[in-house]
C-alpha cells in the first residue's frame, strides 16, 4: 500500500503502465489479507479463549494458531493469485482515467520491434502527454473494499458470540467449585443482618477447605459445625428469602461433604490397597449401627446373616482376640451415646455408604479379604453364628470383632428408617414388621444350598404340616 | 506520408462530399473507410436517399473517374466487363477489346440486385481480382477502384438476392436511412433554390498515387493485441456453434457467422476510423463503431430470424454484450 507517486517525468508511458500494476497488485494482496486476517484474529481470540479456559494445553493453542495462520495463508494466496491485475488491465484502467482511447494499452502490449518506428514514437509522445494527468496515488488509492467491512463485522460478531458465551459453557461444562458456591452463598447472607454470623463462618469455611495444609478430619468438623448452625438458624428463621438462603447454604455444605468423602475415599484406596475385609454400604451412622451390635433385634439377625464374612463363617473372627473386647464394647456404647458411630480411620466415609468395612476388616480381623457382598456365606449354620438366647442383650456377640455388613439397598433403606426411629423414639419403635424366627438349630448346613431359604415361622410349625 | 496529412484530406473529402450530401456523415465517413481501405460498399435504402448523388460526389471530390451501371434483369456481364468488337484498322478486320464500364475509378452498380447472378457475379468478380478476363485476355481495373453498390430493401419481385459469398466481397454495407426532419429542411433548401453546390476535386492530379500512399499509411496503423483479440473474438462469437456464441441468445437466429473477411474488415475499417481521427493505433471504440459495417451483411440468419424480423444488426448488438474487452 505504498503512496508512492510515479509520474510520467519519471520515465515512458509504459513505466507508469507497470508502476500502476504493481500498486494494484499490492492492492489485491492486501485486500485479500485483509478479507482473511480478521477471521484469523477472531480465530486465535477463540483459541486463546479455549485456552484460557484451560480447555487446551498451551502446545494445542499454539498449534491451532499456527493452523488458523497457515490456512488464512493459503486462502490468501489462492484469492490473490487469480485477481493479480495484469499489464494490460492496468494500461485500461489508465486509459480510462486519462480518457487516452487506449494509448497506454497500446503502448504496453504492443510488439514494438514489429511496428513502424514512427507510428510508435509518436504513440508513446502523445501517450506521454495523457499520463501528465495521471499521479498514481491520487487517482489510484487504496479503499478498503466492502469485503473488508463485511469480514470485519462477521469476525467482531462471532469473537464476541464467543467471548460471551464461554463463560457459561464453562459454568456449564465445569460448576463452580464448593468453595466457590460458598463463598457465593456467603456474599447474599452477609446482606442479611441476620445472616452475617454464619455469612462469615461460611467464609471462614470456604477458606479452611481451600487450605491445603488443613487436615480432612479438621475441615469435617468445620463442616459439620457450620452445617448445625445453619440446621440451627433454620428453625428460627421467619423469613422465607432467609430460609431459601440458608437451604442453600445447607446444600452447598452438602456437596463439600460428598467431596470431602470423595477424596476420603481416594485416599484409603491409597492407604489400603489390598487390604481386604467386609465391604459395607449400609449407612454407618447414628443408631442402625448400635443397634446391630447391641443384637436386639432378632429379625435383622437372619438377613444380616446372609452377608457374613469368611471369617465370621470360620468362627476365628467371631471369637475375635479377647483383648479387643472391652474397645469394642466401647465403641458401641459411644455408638449408642452419639449416635454417630465412625470409624476413626475414615472421617469422611460417615455418609458414604461404600467400602466402610474395608479398613475395619483389614485391620482388625485381618482376614476375609476380598469377600465379595454377593458370595453367600459357608462354613457353619447360621443358627451357630448367634448368641444363645439372651446373651445378646448384655455383652453384644461373645468375643465377636467389629463387622460391618453390606445389605441390598432395601434394606439400606430400612435400615436408616430403624436408625432414624431408634433416634427418635427409642429402641422398642421398629419400621419392619417383626417375624419372629426361631434360634432353634437349623438342618446341617448344604453346600451350594440356596442360602435364603426362608424359614417356616415357629408358630406356624404346628399348623402347617 | 504523414497521418496528419491523410487526416486532413480525409477531412476535405468528408466535408467536400457534405457539401452536396446532407446528414449522412457516418455513411460518407465510412465510404471513404472502405474507399481507402481498398474495399467496396454496399449501400441499402429505399429510392430517392441520394445514394447516386452521393456516389457522385464523391468521385466529383475524388478527382477521379466515376461511371454509372443501372442493373436490370437483361444486362448481361459484356456490358459490364467489355467485349471484343470487331473493328476495322488500316484495312484489316480484328477483334478490338472494348472497355465496359467497369473500367472506372468509381463504378456505380445501381440496383445491383435487379441483374441476373451472372452478371452480378461478373462484377463481383471484378471487385475481388481487379482485373477482368474477356475471351482470355486479362484487363486490370483502374486503380484506385471502388465499387459503390446499391439495392432497394423493397420491390423485391423480379429481383436476384445476391449471394452469400458474393455479399462477402463487399467491405462494408450502410443502411441509408431516410433523413431527419431538419436534414430535409436542409436538403430542400440546396436543392430547390437557385444556387446549388457541387463537390470541387480535392485530390491533386496525380491523385491515384496519393490514395495508395494514404492506403499504405492506413495498414500501418497500430493495434494492440488485445484489440486484435477482442476482434477475433467478437467475429468467432458470430458463429452459431462458435466457442462464445454458443448461447441460445445468438445461436438460435444464426445459421451462417462471420467469414475471416469480415475480421480483416473490422480491422483494417477501424484503423481507418483511427487515422481519420488523427490517431495512429486503433481503439475498442474504432472497432466497435466499424463492427456493424462490416459483419451484417456477413451473418447469415436463419428462417427463424426472419420470421421473428431479427436483423444482422440485433445479433451482432447481442454478441458485443457477450464478448467483452479485455
Amino acid at each position: 500500500m505504498s503512496s508512492a507517486n510515479h509520474g510520467p517525468e519519471e520515465g515512458r508511458p509504459e513505466n507508469l503502465v507497470a508502476h500502476l500494476a504493481a500498486r494494484l497488485r499490492s492492492h489485491v494482496l492486501w485486500d485479500s489479507l485483509l478479507i482473511f486476517i480478521p477471521p484469523v484474529l477472531a480465530g486465535v481470540f477463540i483459541v486463546f479463549s479455549f485456552y484460557r479456559a484451560a480447555w487446551m494445553s498451551p502446545l494445542a493453542f499454539l498449534l491451532a494458531a499456527l493452523v488458523l495462520a497457515g490456512v488464512a495463508g493459503l486462502a490468501v494466496i489462492l484469492r490473490y493469485r487469480p485477481l493479480v491485475p495484469s499489464v494490460p488491465a492496468a494500461a485500461r484502467l489508465i486509459d480510462g482515467q486519462a480518457d487516452s482511447k487506449d494509448r497506454f494499452l497500446t503502448l504496453a502490449t504492443l510488439a514494438h520491434a514489429a511496428q513502424p518506428s514512427n507510428f510508435v514514437a509518436r504513440l508513446r509522445h502523445e501517450t506521454s502527454r495523457f499520463g501528465e494527468r495521471i499521479q498514481l496515488a491520487r487517482d489510484f488509492p487504496y479503499r478498503f473494499k466492502k469485503s473488508f467491512y463485511r469480514s470485519m463485522m462477521v469476525s467482531l460478531v462471532a469473537a464476541l458470540l464467543f467471548h460471551l458465551m464461554i463463560p457459561v459453557a464453562e459454568s456449564v461444562i465445569r460448576p463452580p467449585s464448593v468453595q466457590q458456591q460458598l463463598r457465593q452463598v456467603a456474599e447474599k447472607m452477609a446482606q442479611k443482618e441476620s445472616l452475617k454470623p454464619l455469612a462469615q463462618a461460611l467464609q471462614a469455611l470456604a477458606a479452611k477447605l481451600d487450605d491445603p495444609k488443613a487436615k480432612p478430619e479438621e475441615k469435617q468438623a468445620a463442616v459439620e459445625e457450620v452445617e448445625k448452625k445453619i440446621e440451627e438458624q433454620q428453625k428460627k428463621e421467619p423469613e422465607k428469602e432467609n430460609r431459601d438462603l440458608l437451604s442453600q447454604a445447607a446444600n452447598s455444605l452438602k456437596g463439600t461433604e460428598q467431596q470431602q468423602s470423595s477424596s476420603g475415599d481416594e485416599q484409603k484406596k491409597d492407604q489400603d490397597k489390598g487390604g481386604g475385609g467386609i465391604q459395607s454400604n449400609l449407612p454407618q451412622e447414628g443408631k442402625g449401627e448400635g443397634k446391630q451390635s447391641e443384637g436386639g433385634g432378632s429379625d435383622s439377625k437372619g438377613e444380616q446373616s446372609a452377608q457374613m464374612s469368611n471369617d465370621m463363617k470360620q468362627g476365628k473372627s467371631a471369637q475375635g482376640n479377647p483383648k479387643e473386647k472391652g474397645d469394642e464394647k466401647n465403641q458401641q456404647a459411644q455408638g449408642d451415646a452419639k449416635n454417630d458411630q465412625r470409624d476413626p480411620n475414615q472421617p469422611g466415609k460417615e455418609k458414604n455408604n461404600e467400602k466402610v468395612g474395608k479398613d475395619q476388616g483389614a485391620s482388625k480381623e485381618g482376614a476375609g479379604k476380598n469377600q465379595s457382598p454377593e458370595e453367600p456365606p459357608q462354613g457353619a449354620p447360621p443358627a451357630e453364628r448367634f448368641y444363645k438366647a439372651g446373651e445378646g442383650k448384655e455383652g453384644g456377640l461373645k468375643g465377636a470383632g467389629y463387622v460391618t455388613v453390606q445389605l441390598p439397598e432395601d434394606l439400606v433403606a430400612d435400615s436408616k428408617a430403624e436408625g432414624k426411629a431408634t433416634k427418635e423414639g427409642g429402641k422398642g419403635n421398629r419400621a419392619r414388621p417383626q417375624v419372629p424366627v426361631s434360634n432353634a438349630p437349623l438342618p446341617a448346613h448344604v453346600p451350594n444350598a440356596p442360602t435364603e431359604k426362608q424359614q417356616m415361622p415357629i408358630e406356624y410349625r404346628g399348623i402347617i404340616r | 506520408m504523414e497521418p496528419e496529412q491523410f487526416q486532413q484530406t480525409f477531412k476535405r473529402l468528408e466535408v467536400e462530399v457534405q457539401k452536396v450530401i446532407v446528414g449522412y456523415q457516418e455513411v460518407i465517413r465510412k465510404v471513404l473507410i472502405a474507399f481507402f481501405s481498398g474495399g467496396h460498399v454496399l449501400l441499402e435504402g429505399v429510392p430517392g436517399l441520394g445514394k447516386t448523388l452521393l456516389v457522385k460526389s464523391l468521385s466529383r471530390a475524388l478527382g477521379m473517374t466515376f461511371k454509372r451501371i443501372q442493373f436490370t434483369p437483361d444486362l448481361m456481364p459484356s456490358d459490364i466487363v467489355g467485349t471484343e468488337v470487331l473493328t476495322e484498322v488500316n484495312g484489316r478486320r480484328e477483334f478490338q477489346f472494348k472497355k465496359g464500364p467497369i473500367f472506372a475509378h468509381v463504378v456505380l452498380a445501381d440496383e445491383i440486385n435487379r441483374a441476373t447472378p451472372k452478371t452480378q457475379s461478373a462484377v463481383l468478380e471484378a471487385m475481388e481480382e481487379k482485373q477482368v478476363t474477356v475471351f482470355g485476355e486479362s484487363h486490370v481495373l483502374e486503380s484506385p477502384f471502388i465499387v459503390l453498390a446499391t439495392q432497394n430493401p423493397i420491390e423485391l419481385e423480379g429481383t436476384y438476392p445476391l449471394p452469400e459469398a458474393q455479399l462477402d466481397r463487399f467491405f462494408f454495407k450502410l443502411i441509408v436511412t431516410p433523413p431527419a426532419p431538419d436534414e430535409l429542411r436542409e436538403i430542400l433548401k440546396r436543392t430547390t433554390g437557385v444556387e446549388t453546390s457541387d463537390a470541387t476535386k480535392v485530390l491533386p492530379e496525380d491523385g491515384g498515387r496519393l490514395v495508395n500512399e494514404m492506403k499504405q499509411l492506413l495498414r500501418q496503423v497500430l493495434v494492440a493485441p488485445p484489440i486484435e483479440d477482442y476482434v477475433v473474438r467478437l467475429v468467432h462469437a458470430t458463429h452459431g456453434n462458435g466457442q462464445n456464441g454458443g448461447n441460445a441468445g445468438v445461436k438460435q437466429y444464426i445459421r451462417f457467422g462471420s467469414s475471416p473477411r469480415g475480421a480483416q474488415a473490422v480491422i483494417l475499417g477501424a484503423k481507418g476510423n483511427a487515422l481519420a481521427d488523427g490517431r495512429v493505433h486503433v481503439s475498442y471504440e474504432d472497432v466497435e463503431k466499424i463492427v456493424y459495417p462490416a459483419l451484417r451483411h456477413r451473418i447469415i440468419l436463419n428462417f427463424q430470424a426472419e420470421a421473428e424480423n431479427v436483423s444482422g444488426d440485433q445479433v451482432i448488438t447481442e454478441v458485443m454484450k457477450q464478448v467483452k474487452r479485455n
